[in-house]
């Protein structure tokens, strides 16, 4: 199960937010019908995945105000450019890859710095939810089990961007290969072993948490 | 398969993305290296704790409204969309 936090309000959202409408319906009636039907299938292929791209982004960023940016424009880039998605491709896949283009054309290529990063909001997201260490009733080896959210954040975070990004890509956001290479314009087998080296490196790190709390992870034996 | 061409497979193996001629070789190093083995478990288990332990934020309902102005949609509709999907 996914848990969806609103930040700003660091409170676990399981009800929608009071709606306020917004609603222009004499430019609605204006509309054509070929773009009535073109913002249909928008909203049904790629409006869909406004939660994922945000938190992507969001890590990306670690910045809510530029993570907002970046979602907004990648939005307005997809709806632009929407007759060029291939129609039967995975659309997440390709609002991804506008996103990543977005930021790096904005953080990278201008040398625009980006937001504060905001390590304490962060922070406070994980504080919010009720985060209890499991008892550990199973073998030592299931200490992964005992870590909590935000030790596994701070885990991931640790790693290098190469790393964290295609890990994200395929644990998280569940992109295959294929699409995941296509993202970050290298070869699958880049990809394959980034993965592989990733969650080497993610794994000494939780591991370290583990340690802390006196689990027994294997490597004394 | 030696244990070299095991770990260039591994990441594959967990996500599925292995193809059946190759998982043979595989699983077959697997049974007979113990530290392959081990190592498979544990990139398995990495997996795992990411997808359970990482949590998804909320788009701020700012940015909801935002992106279906962009769009012109009846907001309430959408936003039922993504909460359930
Ligand atoms: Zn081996």
């Amino acid at each position: 199960m996914r848990i969806y936090l609103e930040p700003g309000r660091f409170q676990i959202m399981d009800k929608p937010a009071p709606t306020h409408q917004t609603k222009t319906p004499t430019k609605k009636e204006a509309l054509s019908r070929e773009e009535r039907q073109k913002q249909l299938e928008f909203q049904n292929e790629a409006v869909v995945h406004l939660h994922s791209l945000y938190n992507y982004a969001l890590h990306m960023t670690m910045n809510p105000d530029d993570a907002e940016d970046l979602v907004q424009e990648t939005y307005l880039k997809a709806y632009r450019f929407f007759n060029s998605f291939e129609r039967g491709t995975n659309c997440k896949a390709w609002l991804f890859k506008i996103l990543k283009n977005n930021y790096i054309n904005r953080f990278r290529k201008n040398s625009k710095e980006p937001g504060k990063v905001d390590y304490d909001l962060i922070k406070d997201f994980y504080h919010s939810i009720k985060d209890t260490r499991r008892d550990s009733s199973e073998a030592d080896t299931d200490y992964f089990h005992s870590l909590l959210h935000e030790e596994v954040y701070q885990a991931l975070h640790s790693l290098p961007e190469e790393f964290r990004e295609v890990i994200q890509l395929c644990d998280i956001e569940g992109f295959t290969y294929e699409e995941i290479a296509n993202m970050v314009d290298s070869p699958i087998g880049t990809v394959r072993s980034r993965l592989y080296r990733g969650r080497k490196l993610l794994r000494v790190q939780l591991e370290e948490y583990a340690k802390k709390y006196g689990f027994n992870t294997g490597d004394d034996q | 398969m030696n244990c070299k061409t095991a770990r260039v497979l591994m990441s594959a193996a967990v996500d599925g993305e292995i193809s059946f001629k190759e998982e043979k070789g595989f699983l077959s190093h697997l049974s007979a290296c113990k530290e392959c083995c081990d190592e498979f478990d544990d990139a398995k288990k990495t997996k795992m704790i990411i997808k359970e332990r990482i949590i998804q934020f909320k788009a701020p309902q700012t940015l909801i409204n935002s992106i279906m102005q962009l769009t012109n949609f009846d907001t309430r509709e959408t936003e039922e969309t993504l909460l359930y999907e």
